[in-house]
């Protein structure tokens, strides 16, 4: 069955099991009328020899319908409910009583506008994992001490980053952290795979050199940019090579500026609304290359629908030093 | 958050209705409401053409096959009136795959054409 979502402040959607519809009524100036069992002409007999005369009923008439358009689901909510009391490991004192901010399956399917399906997906997006039957996302310093529990790991075992055997791993850290918390970051940050009926995992490099800007990034409100990528390099674990593109709708690069700077931009903080999110963004530079700009864009796509047409829209062209950049189409305060 | 179910029947296919599309609006003779009133008449040539004869207009309309189906959905509990159904659900009573559209203006039937002297 479908189900209709929405807080009283929200626009009302409507969800089946994997989609997310926006509903709007539409008026029109026809007068709607609808007749049970009316028969069309195919049905109808073309037999000349009976007269029938066939009594209906009209059941009911409108001006109006419900119309549905397929949208994007509304999963920002999803990230800021599970922000209010991020997991912050076994020892921190916060856990133990509270949990009117904790969210079950249930808990999350009355809150969010959005299908089942779009919402457990999110939730693997995000790396959430369940607690005690609760959802949870990991405070970013916890998750950072265990993946460098992982990482440090890695390099006195001398392992490859390809090949890193969940079993040894637990043994070794089990007795630092809660087993399913060392499982849960290595399958976050790595592929699983069996060899030999034993599991390994395929780190993933970017995804690790990312998560290490990150924490080098929020310390700070600009970097410079050479100086940055010279202690990001030496930052990653032996092996990894750091390079910008790992860094695209997390961080946003000054070339204008001397010296050139870096800064932390998330796109995950950016507002959910379309006009709103190119609003946010024009204000915080006033005129984007395509190239810098998608990272931060590219999930307002819908199904089938591109960067270009979201900037043909939203945005306004123009040439600078030879370069196409986007300003907004009117004036931001 | 509100969560309402819509649902459709239990076993068994849904019913089958039709949409009977109008232009303008339509009026009773008296005051007092459409309800239980006759609208009119519905005919079909042999080609398969609908015919409407409302009071003393005809008009001449066509089946269309909806392009995007409708579902008519019935209210359920919610209200004052059922409080054994607390909460708000709708229940699909029928479906519309096809419309008959009446868009010509409607012709007054005229039955005595007084002849000139």
């Amino acid at each position: 069955s479908l189900v209709i979502r929405g807080e009283k402040d929200e626009q009302a959607v409507l969800c089946s099991k994997d989609k997310t519809y926006d509903m709007k009524i539409a008026d029109t100036s026809n007068m709607l009328l609808f007749i049970p069992g009316c028969k069309t002409p195919e049905q109808l007999n073309a037999d000349q020899a009976s007269c029938n005369i066939i009594h209906s009923q009209i059941a009911g008439f409108s001006n109006n319908y419900w119309e549905l358009r397929r949208c994007r689901p509304k999963l920002k909510k999803l990230r800021k409910l599970l922000m209010e009391d991020p997991y912050e490991g076994p020892d921190s004192q916060n856990d133990q009583t509270l949990t009117f901010s904790k969210y079950t399956t249930e808990d999350l399917l009355s809150l969010i506008q959005a299908s089942e399906e779009e919402i457990m997906h999110q939730l693997q997006v995000i790396d959430a994992c369940k607690i005690g039957g609760y959802w949870r996302i990991l405070e970013f310093d916890y998750e950072m001490k265990l993946l460098n529990h992982v990482t440090q790991l890695i390099d006195s075992e001398s392992w490859s980053l390809s090949k890193v055997p969940l079993r040894t791993c637990l043994e070794e850290l089990g007795s630092l952290e809660p087993t399913e918390m060392i499982e849960h970051i290595l399958l976050g940050y790595g592929r699983k795979y069996t060899d030999d009926g034993e599991v390994y995992f395929e780190m993933h490099e970017d995804k690790i050199c990312r998560a290490i800007a990150q924490m080098l990034l929020q310390n700070a409100v600009k970097f410079n940019l050479s100086e940055f990528q010279e202690v990001w390099q030496q930052s990653v674990p032996e092996g990894m090579t750091t390079r910008l593109d790992q860094l695209k709708g997390l961080a946003l690069v000054d070339r204008t500026s001397r010296p050139e700077t870096i800064c932390l931009l998330k796109v995950e903080d950016l507002p959910e609304d379309n006009q709103e999110r190119f609003n946010s963004l024009f204000s915080i530079r006033e005129k984007w290359t395509e190239e810098d700009i998608t990272p931060y864009i590219q999930d307002l796509c819908a199904e089938k629908q591109t960067v270009g047409v979201l900037l043909t829209k939203y945005a306004r062209s123009s040439m600078q030093n030879g370069v196409k950049v986007y300003n907004s189409r009117r004036p931001i305060s | 958050m509100v969560q309402i179910v819509i649902s459709s029947g239990g076993a068994g296919g849904l019913a089958q209705w039709v949409l009977l599309e109008l232009q303008g609006e339509v009026e009773p003779r008296q005051s007092g409401g459409l309800a239980g009133s006759l609208l009119g008449d519905l005919h079909y040539t042999r080609e398969g053409v609908p015919v409407l004869i409302v009071g003393h207009h005809i008009l001449y309309g066509r089946v269309v096959q909806l392009e995007k189906p409708f579902a008519v959905l019935v209210k359920r509990g919610g209200g004052e009136a059922e409080p054994a159904e607390p909460h708000a659900h709708y229940a699909v009573t029928a479906l519309i795959k096809t419309k008959l559209l009446f868009k010509t203006r409607p012709k007054p039937i005229i039955t005595n054409v007084p002849k000139k002297v």
